[in-house]
C-alpha cells in the first residue's frame, strides 16, 4: 500500500539524481581542466595577449547601366577608429585626438556614443583622413593605444549622368536605424541603401563583411593572426546592371538644365526605362561617404526639392494630354461616331459660366481626330457633357491610372482619378457639377497622375495595348554562382480596345506631330514616325506645366517618351521641342 | 537521499513547509548572484545600457516573483481543467509573429506587442510540462502500451516543429528535455523511450561508418534482450538500420544552400563572426579566471565581445571569469541542489499530475543548466538556451519564476489537504 503513495520508485529517482550529479560533474572536469590545469594559459591570452576583430567592410556590388557603362563603383578612404577600452577615457587623450581631426571635443564624444558597438568594438570616429594625419597616427602608436585606421569602401560615381534620384544614397546604420533592421547583421556605422536603387536593391548590392582576427599586446601591437582562428575574406555584393542608357540619360539631363521637370523614356514593349530625369537634382558625388550635414541640410532644405523623385512621387494634373483618355473612351462606348462634330468659337456656356478654349478666336469645326490634332477644349467639353464621369474615371483606371505601377523604386505616388464616388465625398453629393466634369476632361482639376504613369500611358498607347511595369533593374551578377539573373516584370494586356480605335487614335497623334496643324510640330523628326500629344496643365502655383507624351517607332520597338517642364508653360512650345531632341537622338546615335 | 515515506500526521507537515521555504532560498540565491554577476557584467558599459540592463531585470525579477506569489491563490483543479485550453492558445501564440510583424528570418520567435517584446516559446515550456503531465496522468491510461504515449509525443513534437521553423534548433531541443524524464517519471516501459530514440540516434550517427556500426550493434542487443516476438523485432531494426543507411544518400543529393540550411539550425545567428570564436572568447573568459576569479566587475575578456550574448546567454562566462572555479563550483552546486530538491517534492506527491508537473519543472531547469553551461565551456554547439534565473531576458525570467510558483503552489496544496485531513 505504501509504494502505490507514490507514483514512482525508489530506484527510478534515484536513477535521476545520479543522472543530474553525474552530468554537473562532467560540467565540473571540464572547468577544472579550464580554470586549474591550463589556466596560466589562458591567463596569457587574457592578460598579455588580447584577441582583435578587424572587421573588413566589403565593397557594395557595382552599378552598371543596359551596356555595362559604370553607373557607381567603390574607392577606397581611410577612416579612423578607436577602440574604447584601450584607448581609455583620459581628457588628455580626448584632446588630443580631437585636435588630430581637426574638431572639437564634444564632437569627437558625439561621435563615440552614436557610433558605439561596445568597448572592445572599433568606434569609427573620422573619416577620409589623409596622409598626413594618417602619419601622425602612426608615429603616436605607443602614445594612444587603441587608435587605428582601415581602409574602407566609400561610393563613386564615375559617370556623367547624374541620376541621382534614381539611384538613391546610401546612410550610416545608427542606433535608432538598427532597431529595425538588427536581423539582418547591420551594425551601427554601416552603410545601408538608403533611397532609390541603392535601397530597392540593397540586398543584391551588398556586401558581407570580412574579419581579420589578429592578436594584440597590451600596447595594442598587432603581434601576429591566431592560430586556431583563419580570417574570414569580405564578400563583395553582387554587381548590377539597370535598364539606364548612360549616354542618353546625360543627354536628357542637359535637355532639362536649370529648369524643373521630368524626362522618361522607355521600351514600350517591356517597361525598360532608358532614362528617367527629375530636375533640379544633385551630384551623387556629395553622397558618396558620410554627408556634411552642411550639405546634407542645404539639399533637405531646398524649395525646389532635389532630393525628391518627381518622376514617380510627384503628382500633376496631365493637361490636354488627358484627352486621349476621353476619346478613347468615347470611341469604345460608341458615345459618339468619329464625324460627329461641334463648332468651336473660343468658348463654351455651361450655364453662365464660359469655359475657354486655349485658342480664343476658336477652332471652328471639329471631329474627334482634329480636336485631339488641334487639342480643341471646347470640343471634349461637349464629348464630356454626353458621356458619365464613371465611364471616364473606369477608362482611365483601365490605364492604371490611380494606382501604383510597381516600378522598381521605393517610393512611389499613386495620384487620383476622380469619379462620382470621389466627388460625392470630396463635394457632398450636390457640390460639383458639370462644371466638374469639363474640368477633368482637359486633365486638370482633381486628376492627378505621375510622369510614371504617363510614360505608362504612353507606352500602352504605342503598343496598342502593354500595359507594362516600368522597371530600372535590369539583371544581376551573382558572384557566388557566376551566374547573371534577369529581373522578370510583369506585363498585362489591356486586349479592351478595338483594332480601328486603336488606329484611330495613333493616327491622330501622329497628325498632332505631324500635320501642320498639330501642337507638337517641333517634336518632329525627319524620316521617323513620331506620335504626340501636349498637354499644357494650369496650376494654381505659377504658369502651367509643360507636358508631352508620346512614343516612336523604331526598327525593334516603339519607345514611349514623357517631358514634363514644371511652370514651362505651353506644351507644345517648351516640352514638345525636348521630345523632339530625345527623338532626334534616338534616330540618330540609337539606344544601346 | 533516504525515501521519506508519507506518514500522514503532524511530523510531515513541517518538512513540507520547510521544502518550500528551502525552494525559495535557493531560487533568491541564484537570483542575487544573477543580479550581481549582470551589474558586474554592464558596469563598464554606457550609462543607459547600465541602467536598462540591471534595472530591467530588477523588474521583471520583481514581477515573476508577484507572479509566483499570485500562482499560490489558484487552485490546482482550475489550472489542471484548462490544460488543453492553455495549450491551444500557446500553439496560436507561437504561430502568431509568423503571420504578423515583420517577417523576416530571425524574427519569427518574437512577439511584438507595442513596447513588449515576447518570446512566446519560453512560456510555451510550462504549458507543453503541464499538458504532457495531464496525459501521462490520465486514470485510463496504461502506461506500459506504447499507444497510450503517442498524444505525448505530439504534444512535444508540435510546438517543436514550429520552433524548428524559426528556426532555433536549441530551444525546440527543449520538449525532448522535457518529455523523456517525464515518460522515465510515469513508468513508462525504458524499452519504449528506447525505441521513440532510436530514429533520430539512427540519422546521427549514420554519417560515420564506426558510429553506426557500434549503433547498430547496441540496437540488436536490445531487441535481443526486449522480449519482443521476431518479426516485430526485424521490423524495428529494419526501420533503423534503413533509416541510417538512407540518410546519408538523401543528405549528399541536396543542394548544397539546402544543406547550409539544415546545419544552421545547429548554429542559428548565435555566431555573427564566425563559427567558434565566441566559444574561444568564453573558453579564455572563464580559463583566465583561475581558482579565485578576477573579482567582481574586474573581468577584462567576457565583457563585451559581444554586448548581447554577455548579458543572456553567456552570463556563465562572466560568473567564471571573475569568481573563478570556486564561483562557478558554488553555482553549479546550488543548482544541483535546487535540481534535486525538486525531483524530491516531486517524489513525495501522492498525485500523479503533481508529480510530474514538479519533474516536469526539474527536467527544463536541468536541462537549460546543462546546456548552457556545456555550450559556454565548449562541449557542446552555440544554442540559444539561456541559464535560468542568471540569464538576462523577460520571458525567461517570467518562465522560470512562473515554473517555480506553480512548484510552491502545489506543494503547500499536498500539505494543506494533509492539514485538514488531519482535523
Amino acid at each position: 500500500m505504501v509504494s502505490s503513495q507514490n507514483i514512482v520508485s525508489i530506484g527510478r529517482k534515484k536513477i535521476l539524481i545520479y543522472f543530474c550529479i553525474f552530468i554537473v560533474l562532467i560540467l565540473l572536469i571540464k572547468l577544472y581542466q579550464l580554470q586549474i590545469i591550463r589556466y596560466s594559459q589562458f591567463a596569457g591570452f587574457a592578460e598579455a595577449n588580447r584577441v582583435r576583430v578587424i572587421p573588413i567592410e566589403a565593397p557594395r556590388g557595382i552599378i552598371y547601366d543596359r551596356s555595362g557603362e559604370i553607373i557607381a563603383e567603390n574607392i577606397f578612404q581611410y577612416n579612423l577608429n578607436i577602440i574604447p577600452y584601450e584607448f581609455g577615457a583620459s581628457d588628455s587623450g580626448y584632446s588630443w585626438l580631437a585636435n588630430l581631426l581637426r574638431i572639437s571635443q564634444g564632437e569627437l564624444k558625439l561621435r563615440v556614443q552614436k557610433n558605439w558597438r561596445g568597448r572592445f568594438l572599433p568606434v569609427k570616429v573620422g573619416e577620409d583622413i589623409d596622409f598626413e594625419t594618417l602619419s601622425v597616427i602612426e608615429e603616436h602608436r605607443l602614445d594612444m593605444p587603441g587608435v587605428l585606421y582601415s581602409l574602407e569602401p566609400i561610393r563613386s560615381f564615375p559617370s556623367p549622368a547624374n541620376l541621382a534620384q534614381v539611384l538613391g544614397y546610401l546612410r550610416e546604420v545608427d542606433r535608432e536605424v538598427l532597431k529595425n533592421i538588427r536581423h539582418f547583421g547591420y551594425r551601427t556605422g554601416d552603410l545601408i541603401g538608403w533611397k532609390g536603387i541603392e535601397r530597392q536593391y540593397e540586398y543584391i548590392l551588398r556586401g558581407t563583411r570580412g574579419y581579420d582576427y589578429l592578436q594584440v599586446d597590451v600596447f595594442g601591437r598587432e603581434v601576429g593572426a591566431l592560430d586556431n582562428k583563419k580570417d574570414i575574406l569580405p564578400k563583395p555584393g553582387n554587381d548590377l546592371y539597370l535598364t539606364i542608357d548612360l549616354e542618353f540619360q546625360a543627354y536628357a539631363e542637359s535637355l532639362l538644365d536649370g529648369k524643373s521637370g521630368v524626362i522618361i523614356a522607355l521600351n514600350a514593349d517591356n517597361g525598360e526605362i532608358y532614362s528617367m530625369v527629375s530636375k533640379p537634382d544633385y551630384s551623387p558625388n556629395l553622397f558618396s561617404g558620410i554627408v556634411e550635414s552642411k550639405v546634407w541640410a542645404e539639399l533637405r532644405d531646398n524649395p525646389d526639392l532635389p532630393l525628391y523623385n518627381r518622376a514617380t512621387m510627384g503628382t500633376y494634373p496631365p493637361g490636354s494630354t488627358f484627352k486621349i483618355n476621353a476619346a478613347m473612351t468615347a470611341l469604345q462606348n460608341h458615345t459618339v461616331d468619329e464625324d460627329w462634330s461641334v463648332h468651336c468659337s473660343g468658348s463654351y456656356r455651361l450655364g453662365r459660366r464660359p469655359f475657354k478654349c486655349w485658342k480664343e478666336t476658336g477652332h471652328g469645326k471639329m471631329n474627334l481626330h482634329s480636336a485631339i490634332v488641334n487639342s480643341c477644349n471646347v470640343f471634349f467639353y461637349q464629348l464630356i457633357r454626353k458621356m458619365d464621369i464613371d465611364l471616364w474615371a473606369e477608362n482611365a483606371r483601365r490605364f492604371r491610372f490611380g494606382e501604383k505601377t510597381q516600378i522598381d523604386l521605393p517610393i512611389e505616388s499613386v495620384g487620383s482619378v476622380p469619379d462620382r464616388k470621389f466627388l460625392d465625398s470630396k463635394y457632398g453629393v450636390n457640390g460639383w457639377t458639370e462644371g466638374n466634369k469639363l474640368n477633368l476632361v482637359i486633365g486638370q482639376g482633381d486628376l492627378l497622375v505621375t510622369p510614371i504613369q504617363m510614360a505608362r500611358f504612353a507606352a500602352a498607347l504605342a503598343s496598342k495595348g502593354k500595359i507594362v511595369q516600368p522597371h530600372l533593374g535590369l539583371k544581376y551578377f551573382n558572384k557566388d554562382n557566376n551566374q547573371f539573373t534577369t529581373f522578370t516584370t510583369k506585363t498585362d494586356s489591356l486586349g479592351y480596345y478595338s483594332p480601328e480605335n486603336w488606329a484611330f487614335v495613333q493616327n491622330a497623334m501622329y497628325d498632332v506631330v505631324n500635320f501642320y496643324q498639330g501642337t507638337a510640330k517641333s517634336a518632329r523628326v525627319k524620316d521617323m514616325r513620331v506620335y504626340g500629344k501636349t498637354g499644357t496643365a494650369e496650376n494654381p502655383r505659377g504658369d502651367a506645366h509643360a507636358w508631352f507624351i508620346g512614343f516612336c517607332e523604331t526598327e525593334v520597338h516603339p519607345i514611349a517618351v514623357v517631358v514634363l517642364v514644371e511652370h514651362g508653360g505651353s506644351g507644345g512650345t517648351f516640352a514638345a521641342p525636348i521630345a523632339g531632341k530625345l527623338f532626334t537622338y534616338i534616330k540618330e546615335k540609337g539606344l544601346k | 537521499m533516504k525515501r521519506i515515506k508519507f506518514n500522514p500526521g503532524q511530523a510531515t507537515i513541517a518538512p513540507l513547509w520547510n521544502t518550500n521555504y528551502m525552494l525559495i532560498g535557493l531560487v533568491g540565491l541564484l537570483s542575487i548572484v544573477g543580479l550581481i554577476t549582470l551589474f558586474s557584467a554592464s558596469v563598464h558599459l554606457e550609462l543607459p545600457f547600465f541602467k536598462k540592463v540591471v534595472g530591467r531585470q530588477l523588474l521583471w525579477m520583481l514581477v515573476g516573483a508577484s507572479l509566483a506569489i499570485s500562482l499560490q491563490f489558484f487552485q490546482k483543479k482550475i489550472i489542471y481543467d484548462s490544460v488543453y485550453i492553455l495549450y491551444a492558445a500557446g500553439l496560436f501564440f507561437l504561430i502568431l509573429p509568423y503571420f504578423i510583424g515583420p517577417s523576416t528570418a530571425g524574427t519569427a520567435r518574437w512577439l511584438i506587442l507595442g513596447p513588449l517584446h515576447f518570446q512566446p516559446s519560453e512560456f510555451m515550456k510550462i504549458i507543453v510540462i503541464l499538458a504532457i503531465s495531464k496525459h501521462l496522468s490520465r486514470r485510463d491510461l496504461s502506461i506500459s502500451e506504447f499507444q497510450s504515449l503517442l498524444p505525448a509525443i505530439a504534444l512535444a513534437l508540435i510546438p517543436m516543429a514550429i520552433i524548428l521553423k524559426q528556426p532555433d534548433l536549441g530551444t525546440s531541443m527543449i520538449y525532448f528535455g522535457i518529455l523523456f524524464p517525464l515518460f522515465f517519471w510515469a513508468g513508462v516501459r525504458l524499452f519504449h523511450i528506447f525505441l521513440i530514440l532510436a530514429p533520430f540516434i539512427s540519422i546521427v550517427t549514420a554519417f560515420n561508418f564506426y558510429t553506426f556500426f557500434i549503433w547498430v550493434v547496441i540496437i540488436v542487443v536490445v531487441l535481443y534482450f526486449s522480449k519482443i516476438n521476431l518479426v516485430t523485432a526485424l521490423i524495428i531494426g529494419l526501420l533503423n538500420l534503413s533509416l541510417g543507411l538512407a540518410t546519408p544518400v538523401l543528405w549528399n543529393r541536396l543542394e548544397p544552400y539546402q544543406q547550409n540550411r539544415i546545419l544552421t539550425l545547429f548554429n542559428v545567428g548565435a555566431d555573427p563572426q564566425g563559427a567558434g570564436y565566441q566559444v574561444i572568447q568564453s573558453q579564455i573568459a572563464i580559463g583566465s579566471g583561475g581558482l579565485f576569479g578576477k573579482g567582481l566587475g574586474k573581468g577584462t575578456q567576457t565583457h563585451l565581445k559581444f554586448l548581447p550574448e554577455q548579458h543572456n546567454d553567456f552570463i556563465f562566462s562572466v560568473i567564471g571569469e571573475e569568481y573563478g572555479f570556486i564561483g562557478v563550483g558554488i553555482v553549479l552546486a546550488l543548482f544541483l541542489l535546487l535540481i534535486i530538491l525538486l525531483i524530491s517534492i516531486a517524489f513525495r506527491q501522492r498525485d500523479r499530475f503533481n508529480s510530474l508537473v514538479i519533474l516536469g519543472v526539474a527536467s527544463a531547469l536541468f536541462f537549460h543548466i546543462a546546456i548552457n553551461v556545456a555550450m559556454t565551456i565548449g562541449l557542446m554547439p552555440v544554442t540559444g538556451l539561456p541559464l535560468p534565473l542568471l540569464s538576462y531576458g523577460g520571458s525567461f525570467v517570467l518562465t522560470c519564476y512562473g515554473m517555480i510558483g506553480i512548484v510552491l503552489s502545489i506543494n503547500s496544496e499536498r500539505s494543506q489537504t494533509k492539514v485538514e485531513l488531519r482535523k
